[in-house]
């Protein structure tokens, strides 16, 4: 429990509204997107990198450790509350700070929304290409405490690869800059690159210098309806072989497929297996002979259908479907555990058999989203909550799925991190060699383990 | 110190250490004791655990090791192991070992229709652990990205001898710390790595050079911008002066090299449209390369010019941004004197990178990065963030970063073998 002294010490610090204590006012602030729990002492929302860094002051002396937070819509457990912890909550430091177009680079605060970055570049004929399923919630600092993937990531990377540079607040409470307005202002380590994915466990990021870059010239997007998943992973094996790097190529399964049916009536057959969403960029005249090679390879692939959307109306309904994946499954069972399991390309199709075979040893029911380009898959095992004795069968699917990705030569994480939910899996993907190398990068910024305690492994 | 080097014989074979007329390997006036050959990761293990139990230094090379801080330590070179272990044309990757040829590695990959982008640091000796050991940020970087997302998995022996892996053959991970891209550039500070699983792409389907003759390094910056403006983004946009570009051709100024990567349709488009914004910035003689093989003489001759810059001790490189970089140049003759008489200067219109050769490199670092922060860049690198905090004023941030630069490598080199001649 948070002394009285220290409670006016936070609010001197952030003000008097933007420390809450109360048990009501902290419910909020106590899960992520799993189903994860955890009670804070306190919850505290700097509005600068000076507040920060006093509060970091503040808890180290009295030995308060801190859970940094965004939008807390990570799939891991990574925002979620531990013991004796403060939540440090950083929506209140969401200003975009500098737009340099012709530079091609942007300063915003942590606490900033990815999609409103993504409507403020718009108006320039830029963008910002990671785009988490969550972007309309969630922030930069929790995208890049993660590392967030997306769609595009196939071709164009995840969020580390657009990260310039940082300002960060260390255990110690000092600020540094790493990186700047370029990749080449590193000082000598890649400090930014260390700090992008590790879950606010060594540093808190308090601006982010990111690349932005002009939207392309043109787009084509297809939909391809396979029989079954093997066909539709084919022809990603396909296209890949044919020297041509989709912008996205997004796979749903047959369950996905009927309840989104179910949900926004798309217009996909409920017959089909899986479907295959395919987006190529670029120059003008590049696109007709990208999308003969795609349309060629895909019915090869035995597709009993091709699309190309000829206006923004049909990209549109080809699209409906795969945003409300996630959300169409509720009218199945009341909840979800997401999975992130990743395997090398090549071996997709074995990845769908796995799938199979967890969903039949274990009796649940399981829908599968994939960035199929990038070998990540999102098994969504449906199940009810209340129901105590399915979610524990739930978790040892899940955990199956988990050890055969690692099987697979995958990880257990493609681009929603570790947390607390995968912690235990990482010395089986990693080995004890290995996982001593990650502890000599926490003891060397955070040896007390004063930030983000227990996330991602235990020192 | 016999000792050691019987230790090493035993662990490498009599053949593959040498103590006599090593300086055929080595950089620097300090001398090793030894130059040793491994040919595999636990034989660089076996030799890095000797070197702990006999407290001598340890750096690596590929061919070519730098002896600064060596003196009666090992240089490890690392040509021995030189073998392509696995291409996999599905997942896109390859397994390579640390010593091979960078430039060997790009021209195997083309055999087999792949395609290695980043460019070799000095084409004529870099191995791919060089590579990502220096971790360049290249002139294709901006549409390729840094050297380090071209790495996927490793193995490597650390400071201390023992091996670890990391990584898979899978494009996204973000399970554990990023050691994966950390590594690179940390010039065999955290350790050596010996294998690397790199990511290749599909070779591009169509390419295309345009050089020219253009009066000057200004010039250049006005048609690099112009060229952005139509939203064109080639491979390479670099500029030379003088004496690097009569590497290429009998330039009566500077020399301008721009190549595309990308579908025939706009690789066509694109060389014209740049040809035509080179002429109107006022070159005296353009050309598009379109023959394959001359496209690669033209590489080629790239790849030498930089080998030059990348060897120049006495250079600094800076960033301002694609759009400063005519503003840089102007005030950047102020400081080191008339750049088209200047035996080495690079423009990447691209990065908005310039690197500059300095009789009095450190004292002219100092006025380059007040000129290069007031249009909103620095100087680069580790030398730059020194700079930046000094011309703050920020002591504090100055030793707090030296403070965790150096917390991590204890951390990884408790007892300080490992590259003697880098400081941090």
């Amino acid at each position: 429990m948070l002394s009285h002294s220290a409670i006016d010490k936070l609010k001197s610090i952030c003000g008097e509204k933007d420390v809450i204590t109360s048990k009501i006012g902290m419910y909020a602030y106590g899960y992520d997107g799993t189903m994860l729990w955890g009670v804070p002492e306190g919850i505290v929302m700097p509005e600068s990198t000076q507040e920060v860094v006093d509060v970091v002051n503040l808890c180290r002396e009295q030995g308060i450790t801190i859970v940094p937070r965004g939008a807390g819509t990570n799939e891991s457990g990574g925002s979620v509350p531990v013991d004796g912890c403060i939540i440090m909550n950083f929506s209140r430091m969401k200003k975009i700070l500098e737009v340099d177009i012709e530079n091609y680079v942007a300063i915003v605060e942590p606490g900033v929304v990815n999609w409103d970055i993504q409507e403020m570049l718009a108006k320039y004929g830029y963008y910002y290409p990671p785009d988490p399923a969550s972007w309309k919630a969630s922030t930069m600092g929790g995208n890049l405490g993660e590392c967030s993937g997306g769609p595009k990531c196939f071709k164009y990377g995840v969020t580390r690869d657009f990260i310039y540079g940082l300002e960060v607040v260390l255990p110690s409470g000092k600020v540094i800059w790493v990186g700047g307005k370029d990749f080449s202002s590193e000082p000598m380590y890649d400090m930014t690159r260390i700090f992008v994915g590790s879950e606010g466990t060594l540093g808190f990021i308090t601006k982010i210098a990111i690349r932005i870059q002009p939207v392309p010239a043109a787009k084509k997007t297809m939909l391809a309806i396979y029989n079954t998943p093997e066909d539709g992973s084919q022809s990603v094996a396909d296209i890949v072989a044919a020297g041509i790097i989709p912008t996205t190529l997004e796979m749903m399964d047959n369950l996905i497929i009927n309840t989104t049916e179910d949900f926004v009536h798309a217009g996909n057959p409920r017959d089909a297996g899986a479907l295959l969403i395919l987006e190529v960029d670029g120059h003008p005249g590049d696109m007709d002979e990208q999308v003969k090679t795609i349309g060629e390879i895909v019915k090869k692939a035995n597709a009993r259908e091709f699309k190309v959307a000829t206006s923004a109306d049909e990209v549109d309904k080809i699209w409906l479907a795969r945003r409300v994946a996630f959300g169409s499954v509720a009218r199945v069972r009341p909840n979800y555990g997401v999975n992130d399991i990743t395997v090398p390309r090549s071996k997709f199709p074995q990845a769908i058999a796995g799938i199979e075979k967890v969903k039949k040893e274990f009796g649940v029911t399981i829908g599968t989203v994939a960035h199929a380009g990038d070998g990540n898959l999102h098994p969504l095992i449906l199940f009810d909550q209340r129901d105590k004795e399915e979610v524990e069968t739930v978790h040892a699917a899940e955990k199956e799925l988990c050890k055969m990705a690692i099987a697979l030569e995958g990880t257990v994480s493609g681009e929603h991190g570790i947390g607390l939910l995968k912690k235990p899996l990482m010395i089986q993907e990693y080995g004890p060699a290995t996982m001593d190398v990650f502890k000599k990068i926490k003891r060397a910024f955070d040896p007390q383990s004063q930030f983000n305690p227990g996330k991602l492994l235990d020192l | 110190m016999s000792d050691l080097v019987a230790k090493l014989k035993g662990i490498v074979g009599d053949e593959y250490v040498v103590t006599a007329d090593m300086s055929q390997y080595l950089r620097g006036k300090e001398q090793p004791a030894a130059v040793v050959f491994p040919g595999s990761t636990e034989e660089v293990s076996g030799i890095v655990k000797a070197a702990n139990d006999a407290n001598v230094k340890v750096n690596v090379g590929g061919k070519v090791v730098e002896t600064k801080g060596l003196s009666g330590g090992i240089a490890i070179v690392m040509s021995r192991m030189n073998q392509i272990e696995e291409i996999d044309h599905e997942n896109l990757t390859c397994w390579v070992q640390a010593g091979m040829n960078h430039q060997e590695l790009i021209e195997k990959l083309a055999a087999e229709n792949l395609y290695f982008a980043p460019e070799p640091y000095a084409v004529s000796t870099s191995s791919i652990g060089g590579c990502f050991g220096i971790g360049d940020v290249d002139t294709k970087t901006f549409n390729y990205l840094p050297t380090r997302t071209f790495i996927l998995a490793y193995e490597s022996v650390l400071p201390t001898g023992d091996i670890y892996k990391v990584g898979t053959k899978c494009i996204k991970c973000v399970s554990g710390y990023d050691m994966i891209h950390f590594i690179v550039g940390t010039r065999a500070t955290l350790g050596i790595i010996t294998r690397v699983l790199v990511k290749l792409l599909p070779m591009p389907k169509a390419f295309r050079a345009v050089i020219a003759d253009i009066p000057s390094l200004q010039a250049a910056a006005v048609a690099f911008k112009a060229i952005q403006k139509r939203k064109i983004f080639p491979s390479r946009m670099n500029a030379v002066s003088k004496a690097l570009g009569n590497d290429v051709m009998d330039a009566k100024g500077a020399l301008v090299l721009v190549d595309i990567e990308s579908y025939p349709v706009s690789a066509a488009q694109y060389a014209k449209e740049i040809e035509a914004e080179l002429r109107i910035a006022g070159a005296t003689f353009t050309k598009v390369v379109e023959d394959k093989a001359e496209y690669d003489e033209v590489v080629a001759k790239w790849l030498k010019i930089r080998e030059k810059i990348s060897l120049e001790e006495n250079k600094v490189k800076f960033t301002v941004g694609p759009a400063k970089v005519g503003t840089a140049l102007a005030n950047l003759t102020g400081i080191v004197g008339n750049l088209e008489e200047n035996p080495c200067v690079l423009v990447e219109g691209l990065n908005g990178k310039i690197t500059v050769f300095s009789k009095n490199a450190d004292a002219d670092a100092v006025a380059i990065n007040k000129m290069a922060m007031g249009l909103g860049g620095n100087v680069s690198g580790l030398l730059g963030s020194q700079l930046r905090c000094k011309a703050y004023n920020d002591n504090e941030m100055l030793e707090e970063i030296s403070r965790v630069l150096n917390s991590i490598r204890s951390q990884f080199d408790p007892k300080g073998i490992m590259a003697p001649g880098i400081k941090l």
